[in-house]
């Protein structure tokens, strides 16, 4: 098991680019996909892409992210990959509609993004339990939703 | 387990104590399941300290100081003052400053629990305070709670159905009721307890142990 207690920086970093482009050449880089949800916990289990297992436990000033680098070495690079978020897009009929949809969107807490006239909210388990949130106002045809990726 | 050292060394920064967070209603059993997690982690040799939340007064707190099962200074108490759900979640200043303050108290201390002050099932954490959550619900409370789909039911890392001795008094289908909660997480871990005989109470610090400290 390998265990990681900090983040050394990001895969973007000039200092950093260089030695993994590198190591990429060898096929010496390895990734740790991370849910979404979870990029904000301090310590979690996770497996790298060649079946490693990855113990992290980070100090509280320092958070997971996409392109965080994990293990920089002359051997190799653990880098975290961050998880596919998915969205639902809330179509609301009318203005009155939406100014109903915001309240309970904000009400659920739930994480939102705006295009347009829509409203996306980021989906963090299974599309129906957001649906049930506001059933009346699908169920009247006043809010129509749909699934999609990023 | 293997640590690796880098070539890249960022600056240092101490890796502290795993915190917990533990919520659920009102009356669920969530002071009680501390005070049995209390020797099951030390028999652990896991080295503790708690924060307790509650709504104007520092009752839990008190409670476990008063139980005889752990140094009354390792417990600190904080008062909401309003919604329970607002210091876990939406700004969870006071108990990451209560938690910070046990660890600077005890350098040794390895895990905190943070404890909630009851809410209703709507009540989450914020992974800026806790690193892994349980959501306590009693028996007692009714059957339908699993499929009340509540955020603290569905979203927690660890669903605890407490007062399962309750259930034939109450009319409640145990098997039934466990079998809900499991399809409404998906399939997420749950575990049943007594916390009064303590039933099931190794069960969750083992997972703790591995899950959390990844002992």
């Amino acid at each position: 098991m390998l265990r990681i207690e900090s983040v050394l920086g990001s895969r973007s970093d000039p200092a950093m680019h260089e030695a993994i482009h590198h190591l990429e050449h060898h096929h010496a880089v390895e990734f740790v996909t991370v849910a979404v949800g979870d990029l904000d916990r301090r310590r979690l289990m996770a497996r790298t892409d060649k079946g490693e297992e990855v113990a992290i436990t980070l100090p509280r000033d320092q958070k997971l992210h996409d392109g965080a680098v994990l293990v920089l070495d002359h051997h190799r690079a653990v880098i975290v990959r961050a998880g596919e978020q998915r969205w639902l897009r809330f179509t609301p009929r009318s203005a009155s509609d939406a100014l109903e949809l915001g309240y309970h969107a904000g009400n659920l807490h739930w994480r939102v993004r705006f295009d347009g006239e829509d409203l996306l909210v980021a989906q963090d388990g299974q599309a129906s339990a957001y649906a049930a949130r506001i059933e009346q106002l699908i169920s009247g045809g006043r809010v129509e939703m749909s699934e999609e990726a990023e | 387990m293997d640590t690796r050292t880098s070539t890249h060394s960022p600056s240092p920064s101490r890796v502290g104590a795993a915190r917990i967070g533990i919520g659920g209603p009102v009356g669920s059993g969530k002071t009680a399941l501390i005070e049995r997690l209390i020797p099951a982690f030390a028999a652990r040799g896991v080295s503790l300290a708690i924060v307790t939340n509650d709504l104007v007064t520092a009752e839990d707190a008190e409670r476990i100081r008063r139980s005889g099962l752990i140094d009354p200074a390792r417990v600190a108490a904080v008062e909401a003052g309003a919604c329970p759900h607002t210091v876990i979640r939406e700004d969870p200043t006071l108990n990451i400053a209560a938690a910070d303050d046990l660890e600077a108290l005890f350098p040794d201390v390895e895990l905190i629990l943070i404890e909630s002050g009851g809410d209703n099932l709507a009540s989450t954490f914020s992974l800026d305070l806790v690193d892994w959550w349980m959501f306590v619900i009693d028996v007692a409370g009714g059957d339908d709670i699993p499929r009340k789909n509540g955020p603290g039911v569905l979203k927690c890392d660890l669903l605890v159905v407490n007062k399962t001795d309750l259930a034939p008094y109450v009319g409640v289908d145990l098997a039934a009721m466990a079998a809900q909660a499991a399809t409404a997480r998906a399939g997420r871990p749950m575990a049943l307890t007594n916390c009064r005989s303590n039933e099931g109470v190794d069960a969750i610090a083992d997972r703790i142990v591995s899950d959390v400290l990844f002992r």
